[in-house]
């Protein structure tokens, strides 16, 4: 019933806005079918049994973590669909968006919402790899709506290299389905049969699959070194569509690694596994950091980031404790919503100023004090300042490693601090450039629409709440997603 | 008449063909023969997916034929060879990082090494020959496609070497029986190339995808600084880092001189 | 070595002298027709010969011995390599005649001399060609011996005439397909060693084109006769492998004067339509340039490389 009442939806708003005329309208859809999804996936989680499955050849699933990653997405959705409101009217007055692509744009957008939803609701793991697909399509087709050549560029290598590793990662489904076929007698890439039954499979093909499905994941989510193509679309993208392509479709990649990580933890292949995961963790960890110096384009500083902490939470699935996967959960939470508040104020700082490059923000403080206090907090957040909430997870992720070898632990920290030097760096610069501006006399002021300045309130309280305030709830929910990954 | 032993040499022969017409596109500049060296390439692998059906009998391999057939022996090229009359691109010349004969060389070592990965990795599981040979060189034929989309720079290469990444895959599948999805993920990849596609079609990109190829023309940069007095700032920040960045004082230095 | 085999031997030897000629102006017509000409007739090549064998021959005053015994030396050696491919007569194998090495080594030599004469006359195009042909050689020499290793492991045989037998008996393409694979590198260096298009314009008046015709610029008369016909006997000689292998049908096993005949006619034929294959390719294409000739022979050698991994994997 949950499964037909998302595609009902999903097909309803669709329907809706190929129909419409206004901007007004398409937004108003993409805020109800999001808010819809977030409301469904509640009440799903609190009223009925989970894991539940769906459709005959239980090809759908939901269970504690598809619906907390539903959740969050749903939720930066709606945000990002409050915040486009006034934003892409903004994009459209200074012609970077045409009205012609207004339609392409909401409709991939709603698009993007559904192939997300579904592509965590998949048991069959050959389904995910198609919905995952499906939303590398349907970015690629957010990014190209803006009207610059570079655009374009930016969606053909991300098309490129996301589908390439996607097809490394369909071989390693390809191996799994003839190791089931051989160890269970019929083959299957249903998700819960291979938990069920990953002590019978031969750990080395199993751990070979593995690696070439975390190729084409670790792409998607933009670990190093297949990150090529991160930074420059996360720039180029309109902020709205990059808080959403960190947030969400980097999850999906990450979401991929930990269904194939629990299928194999169960076997002796466990350890190799994790110390490949900590291993491209560390590595993302590393190369994100020392790029972040030289950085000036504050979209690309954040693109980078990005690179980091998923890099961190990579390192927290490969330690493999509860408590590890459990924080590592809550950062997924904290990460995707401090990043939307980052993305979102420098969305704000691109209208005002017309670039991200960081010699044209001169008097940031006093043209636009919401989206520079927002920027303040986001860095301060996203490198584990507390009371946010990226400190608790940070933290914790940081002692688990700590358990498992201190000179991983030290390096990370000292990566780490880079990190965070470079947007200390990056922040003094921006914020210090005040004074005459002798041919930026002429920047007027850019009020940014009521949606906006309320999205990044919302943010900006959303993530101070979790970070103080830890509902019991939510431990509940994650503790119950570490026990059905068998962790 | 026909005896298994026929049909695994058919299949040996087909395969083989497969091989060289990869090979064929690792080295070749022209860009109708790379399109029509695919059809032939698909083709190739319709007339396996029927060898397969006759031995197997399965219909998901003629389903498999018959979509290999419409979408990549027909849809595909023609879509292709639109694009290509659209950006008015006849060559492919300039190799990146590997030269054609070294490219050949290494995917001839390629296959080696996945056949030796293979052989111990898949070993206890006692799989026929042919299943063998087919996921050799359907991965061979991934990274033979992966080769072509490094070392070349034009984006129709780059298509029809992801384009023979798929057919590698989709030789792999086919040796196995009752894969689910498989026809759903081809249909998937097509799509994600045909949307590649309409996109330059639509938009008319210039062909290269790697917009840092205009770092090693620094005099466009002169000529843009010099003539309408455009800070170098303005370019876009992500050529700051550029060697063409940095390139430019030092020529201005000597421009200046000569002015 | 029997009495058969001597027999064997002869006839062959003067079969391939006689016969090979005729399909050098069988090519040269079939490109004439596809261009729209009439062409010269196919005798042609036998009224060439006549006419240069009764001119004189004139020697450089730089050169020396080596100019005077080459076209002995590949007359002779193309003769010998008669012996390793029957045409008319599939003879009881007898030791190493017919090792695949050996043929090539015999072949190898003769174009060694030759590549000796051209810079003997001490003139520029005769060094340009030397130079460009061993070039060239030194890129296929590998491939050709890939392609008969893989030949031979298809066979599980070194020795050709073992290989043309097992052929005949186990009845040709139907019992194995993977000679095709072999016949399609085979036909590439048919192509190749007979200095055909794109490799090479065996017509052409043009210094910058020439690599094989620059070589022997400087000989004449006899001299000038018997090259050429070497040239011949070699391009004739590897035709004959190439239909051994595919279509080995109507060659006389035993020694009568009818199976001969009919043997050689049948022969004679195949030998037509394959001279006419090679004619149409050749029109199809035009010649590389020459840098871009090393990737043709490198899928040359991809393709049998891979020809021996599939029969050793499988």
């Amino acid at each position: 019933m949950i499964m037909q009442l998302y595609a009902g939806i999903g097909l309803a708003i669709l329907v809706l806005i190929l129909s419409a005329r206004s901007h007004k309208t398409m937004n108003a859809l993409s805020k109800i079918h999001a808010a819809a999804y977030l409301l469904i996936t509640i009440y799903a989680l609190m009223y009925t049994a989970l894991p539940s499955y769906y459709l005959a050849d239980r090809y759908f699933f939901m269970d504690h973590l598809g619906a907390f990653e539903v959740i969050i997405s749903a939720l930066l959705f709606f945000l990002s669909a409050v915040y486009s409101k006034g934003y892409v009217e903004g994009l459209m007055k200074i012609g970077e968006l045409d009205r012609g692509n207004l339609k392409l744009f909401y409709t991939a957008f709603n698009l993007l919402l559904i192939a997300v939803t579904y592509s965590f609701l998949s048991n069959n793991l050959a389904l995910f790899w198609i919905f995952a697909e499906l939303t590398t399509v349907f970015s690629a087709m957010l990014v190209v709506t803006l009207n610059a050549k570079k655009n374009i560029g930016a969606a053909l290598k991300y098309l490129f290299m996301a589908s390439t590793s996607m097809l490394f990662s369909f071989v390693g489904l390809i191996f799994l389905f003839t190791l089931t076929g051989h160890a269970l007698g019929a083959g299957t890439l249903n998700w819960d049969i291979l938990m069920s039954n990953a002590a019978q499979l031969s750990p080395k093909i199993l751990f070979a699959a593995f690696i070439f499905m975390f190729i084409g994941f670790a792409a998607k989510s933009g670990v190093a070194p297949f990150h090529g193509w991160l930074p420059t679309v996360y720039a180029k993208a309109p902020s709205a569509i990059s808080a959403i392509l960190s947030g969400s479709v980097s999850t999906v990649g990450l979401y991929g690694i930990i269904r194939a990580y629990a299928i194999v933890h169960q076997t002796s292949a466990s350890y190799s596994a994790s110390l490949l995961l900590m291993a491209f963790g560390f590595f993302s960890v590393a190369v994100a950091a020392f790029s972040m110096l030289a950085q000036i384009n504050l979209k690309k500083l954040i693109a980078f980031s990005s690179i980091e902490n998923t890099g961190l939470m990579l390192i927290g699935t490969g330690i493999g404790t509860p408590i590890a996967i459990f924080w590592m959960l809550f950062h997924m939470l904290a990460h995707a919503l401090t990043k939307a508040l980052l993305f979102f104020s420098g969305g704000v700082m691109h209208r005002q100023y017309g670039s991200m490059h960081i010699d044209r923000i001169k008097n940031a403080l006093k043209l636009q004090p919401l989206a520079s206090l927002g920027i303040i907090i986001g860095c301060a957040a996203i490198i584990g300042m507390p009371p946010f909430a990226i400190f608790l997870s940070k933290l914790y992720i940081l002692l688990q490693a700590g358990m498992f070898s201190n000179w991983m632990l030290f390096g990370l920290l000292l990566l780490l601090l880079v990190a965070a030097g470079a947007f200390a760096m990056y922040l003094t610069r921006m914020f210090s450039q005040t004074g005459d501006d002798i041919e930026g006399a002429h920047v007027e002021n850019y009020t940014p629409s009521r949606g906006m300045n309320a999205s990044i309130i919302v943010l900006i309280a959303l993530i101070f709440v979790l970070g103080v305030f830890f509902p019991q709830y939510l431990t509940d929910l994650l503790n119950s997603i570490v026990s059905e990954l068998g962790l | 008449m026909i005896t298994p032993v026929m049909i695994d040499s058919t299949i040996k022969v087909l395969i083989d063909l497969i091989l060289a017409t990869a090979a064929i596109i690792i080295v070749k500049r022209d860009m109708l023969s790379l399109i029509s060296t695919y059809s032939v390439q698909s083709f190739l692998l319709f007339s396996m997916a029927l060898v397969l059906y006759a031995e197997n009998g399965s219909t998901m391999l003629l389903y498999l034929a018959v979509l290999t057939l419409v979408s990549k022996v027909i849809v595909i090229p023609k879509v292709m060879e639109k694009v290509q009359k659209k950006l008015n691109i006849k060559r492919d010349v300039e190799f990146h990082y590997l030269s054609p004969t070294s490219a050949l060389f290494t995917s001839m070592f390629i296959i080696l090494v996945v056949h030796l990965l293979l052989s111990r990795i898949l070993a206890e599981l006692q799989l026929s020959n042919m299943f063998f040979l087919g996921a050799t060189v359907g991965i061979s034929l991934m990274f033979m496609g992966m080769i072509i989309i490094f070392s070349r720079k034009q984006t129709i290469t780059n298509i029809v070497g992801y384009l023979t990444m798929e057919n590698g895959v989709l030789l792999f599948s086919l040796f196995l029986t009752e894969l689910p999805m498989i026809i759903e993920v081809l249909i998937i990849v097509d799509l994600v190339m045909l949307t590649l596609m309409a996109t330059i079609l639509a938009f008319g990109i210039n062909a290269t995808i790697d917009e840092f190829h205009a770092r090693l023309n620094p005099f466009i940069k002169i000529s843009e600084s010099k003539l309408f007095g455009v800070k170098q700032n303005t370019c876009g920040a992500e050529s700051r880092a550029s060697p063409a960045g940095k390139a430019v004082p030092n020529m201005q230095k000597f421009g200046g001189d000569m002015k | 070595m029997s009495a058969s085999f001597i027999e064997y031997g002869i006839l062959n030897i003067i079969f391939a002298v006689f016969v090979s000629p005729l399909f050098i102006s069988m090519i040269k017509k079939v490109k004439a027709l596809a261009q729209g000409r009439r062409g010269p007739s196919i005798l042609q090549a036998y009224y060439n010969t006549f006419k240069l064998l009764k001119k004189e021959t004139v020697y450089s005053t730089n050169s020396s011995w080596v100019m005077r015994t080459t076209p002995y030396v590949n007359m002779a050696v193309m003769c010998v390599a008669a012996l390793f491919v029957p045409m008319i007569l599939m003879p009881a194998p007898v030791s190493s005649i017919g090792n695949i090495i050996l043929f090539l080594y015999l072949l190898a030599l003769a174009k060694f001399f030759m590549a000796l004469s051209g810079l003997d006359a001490g003139s520029t195009f005769g060094g340009m060609g030397s130079s460009r042909e061993m070039t060239l050689s030194a890129i296929i020499e590998p491939v050709i011996i890939v392609v008969f290793a893989a030949l031979a492991f298809a066979m599980k045989t070194t020795n050709m005439i073992e290989m043309f037998l097992g052929i005949l008996k186990s009845g040709a393409l139907f019992s194995n397909p993977v000679l095709i694979l072999v016949s399609i590198s085979l036909f590439i260096i048919i192509i190749v060693e007979s200095a055909r298009i794109p490799v090479d314009n065996p017509e052409t008046h043009l210094e910058l084109t020439m690599v094989h015709e620059a070589m022997i610029l400087e000989q004449s008369g006899k001299n000038l006769a018997m090259m050429e016909w070497s040239h011949a006997i070699k391009q004739m000689l590897l035709m004959g492998i190439l239909i051994n292998i595919l279509f080995p049908v109507g060659i006389a096993t035993e020694l009568t004067l009818a199976g001969i005949a009919v043997s050689a006619l049948i022969f004679i034929l195949k030998a037509s339509v394959l001279s006419a294959i090679i004619g149409l390719f050749e029109s199809s294409i035009a010649k590389s340039r020459l840098f871009h000739l090393p990737d043709l022979f490198m899928i040359a050698m991809f393709f049998s490389l891979a020809t021996i991994l599939i029969e050793v994997f499988a």
